[in-house]
């Protein structure tokens, strides 16, 4: 078959109404009106990466990064795919216990907090919350609590008729701080007397904030357990008093920094030296040696002859009676099909095509001759010079 | 300036580029810059060319569209820096061909573009915009059992009939080394057909 004057056509035909497609797709893709013919190139920002600060959901990097490294509690750095997403910073975790508040373990909060006062600031944290930091905040407050005061503020409205009302916000995502915000609330009729009760309290008997911590459902029961027991050690607990004075005082149960390592920590230490490990391994592999050498069957004696023989340089005989194949080879690519293409290789031959390697650094008058050579037909040079290593469309 | 008025010097803008041949677009390209006109044309000119280049490169539908979006979306992007050496055609042929190779070594990693990639022709039985024709199919299988550098050469010579001073520019090959690679080309599909008729 001669292909250069059989012309056969392309394979594929591809209809009219795909390429439009493709067309309006890749339009859409760039951004690209046909109805504004001035728009030029600068639109392609548009699918340029912008580097801004995003907020991603990282709670469940948080998650594995907490995993990974209980030691630190940070995930900076760990998921290298968010992070590369945009300039995240993920907060540190001040893991306490676990999702369920039935299962705050309260006997863990030591008696320097509960003595303190019978108000307390029960704060749930989730992780959601640690990307919003706005947190539903739970005052639960004690009648029977003397010290407390209540006193009843009355504000009488003068003329512009402000009433203030103080309002006990906590973020959870930096510090675990009480703010007191106050909000300004215009009132319609300032002719009438507003009578605020607030609750007043003592430098001295600050409430007590208690964060409680979201845990993962995949923390075991061991893992649970682990984080218990350092808990209900006397000096275990770490509190974080809160430096505003006059704020409710929050208290931050922080995980012992090994709160996650029970698994590797409760390994028992093996009683037997690692070296006797490898000395008994290497006793080990030099048995099975011999094992493997004993079970071995015993060579015949015509094979072993058969081996020395084959030492020794021999002249191999061609027979006389076989025919001489052909001296051609299969081109790369055509093994598969070998035993096919035999039949036809005697009709295969093989053009005049000289492989030069070194074509950069012949002298022009060597160039000129091959050129000749090759414009007359009577050789081909196939140059070698690594085409795909230098493809480099921005250079054209 | 009303509506009317911006879809008619539209309409005549983008017959005005349709008219020009293709040097006067290269000229138009470097001179004044891409604009949006201007690429639709150069979509609408090469598109099924660039296409079907790497459909006969990569042979499956699928790879062959994301291939030819990627060249254009390059194109695009780099249209600033076309310089006008080379013939625009060639340009976008030798982005085509570099998303190409990057797409098969994405698929494979490993590959090696010296070696035949017989296992390729299962691509090419069931897919989509086939054009029926037995011995264009045979003649497409054949073709992974060709060396990748002999297959670029040929389809290239071949089916898309890029004179070889263009394949040497697309390749950055010497065009005597081309034509040893179209020759060992053409020698091995006709004994491959031969066999397989």
């Amino acid at each position: 078959m001669d292909l250069e004057n059989e012309k056969i056509g392309p394979a594929y035909n591809a209809p009219e109404s795909y390429f439009k497609e493709s067309e309006s797709r890749l339009l859409q893709r760039l951004g690209i009106d046909i109805n504004s013919p001035e728009a030029s190139a600068p639109k392609i920002e548009a699918i340029k990466p912008v580097e801004v600060l995003m907020k991603v959901d990282t709670s469940g990097i948080q998650k594995r990064a907490r995993k990974q490294d209980p030691l630190t509690s940070k995930s900076v750095g760990v998921d290298k795919d968010v992070d590369s997403v945009g300039k995240v910073e993920i907060a540190p975790l001040t893991f306490t216990t676990n999702e369920n508040p039935e299962w705050v373990n309260f006997s863990a909060i030591s008696e320097e907090t509960t003595g303190l006062g019978d108000s307390l600031n029960i704060t749930k944290v989730t992780y959601g919350d640690l990307l919003n930091p706005v947190v539903e905040s739970v005052q639960i407050e004690s009648v029977q609590r003397e010290s407390v005061q209540r006193e009843s503020v009355q504000i009488e409205s003068v003329e512009s008729g402000i009433v203030s009302t103080v309002i006990e916000v906590e973020t959870a995502i930096e510090e675990v701080v009480a703010e007191e915000v106050v909000l300004e609330t215009e009132v319609a009729e300032p002719q009438e007397d507003f009578v605020v009760e607030s609750i007043v309290e003592e430098e001295s008997i600050t409430p007590d904030s208690i964060v409680v911590h979201e845990v993962p459902e995949f923390v075991g029961l061991d893992e649970l357990e682990s984080y218990i027991a350092p808990i209900n050690a006397p000096k275990a607990p770490i509190i974080e008093e809160v430096i505003a004075e006059e704020e409710p005082q929050t208290i931050n149960l922080e995980a012992p920094p090994t709160a996650f390592a029970p698994i590797a920590g409760r390994q028992k230490e093996s009683a037997t030296p690692g070296w006797l490990g490898i000395a008994a391994s290497l006793a080990a592999i030099v048995a099975a040696y011999f094992i493997w050498n004993a079970i071995q069957p015993p060579k015949a004696e015509e094979a072993m002859a058969t081996e020395l023989q084959q030492d020794e340089p021999t002249l191999i005989e061609s027979p006389l009676d076989e025919p001489i194949s052909p001296k051609d080879t299969i081109p790369d690519g055509l093994q598969l099909v070998e035993p096919l293409i035999m039949g036809e290789m005697p009709k295969y031959k093989e053009p005049n095509v000289y492989t030069i390697i070194d074509a950069k650094e012949m002298p022009p008058r060597t160039k000129r001759a091959l050129q000749d050579l090759e414009d007359n037909g009577l050789a081909t040079f196939d140059m070698e010079d690594e085409m795909f290593e230098e493809l480099d469309f921005e250079s054209l | 300036m009303s509506v009317d008025t911006a879809n008619a010097k539209n309409m005549s803008e983008t017959q005005r580029l349709q008219n020009l041949s293709e040097d006067e677009l290269s000229v138009e390209l470097v001179s004044s810059g891409v604009t949006a006109s201007l690429f639709v044309e150069i979509l609408r000119r090469y598109q099924q060319q660039i296409y079907y280049h790497c459909r006969n490169l990569l042979l499956s539908h699928d790879d062959a569209d994301d291939a030819a979006q990627n060249t254009f979306i390059k194109v695009w992007q780099n249209a600033n820096q076309f310089k006008g050496d080379s013939r625009l055609r060639t340009w976008v042929y030798r982005i085509a061909t570099n998303e190409s190779i990057n797409l098969i070594r994405k698929r494979k990693p490993t590959i090696d573009f010296d070696e035949a990639q017989p296992e390729m022709a299962d691509l090419i039985t069931e897919d989509l915009y086939l054009s029926g024709d037995d011995i264009a199919l045979k003649l497409q299988k054949a073709l992974c059992y060709l060396p990748f550098k002999q297959k670029l050469v040929f389809t290239l010579r071949y089916f898309e009939d890029l004179s070889y001073a263009e394949i040497a520019v697309l390749t950055s090959t010497s065009e005597g080394a081309l034509k040893a690679s179209y020759h060992h080309a053409v020698k091995k599909l006709e004994i491959y057909l031969s066999v397989l008729r």
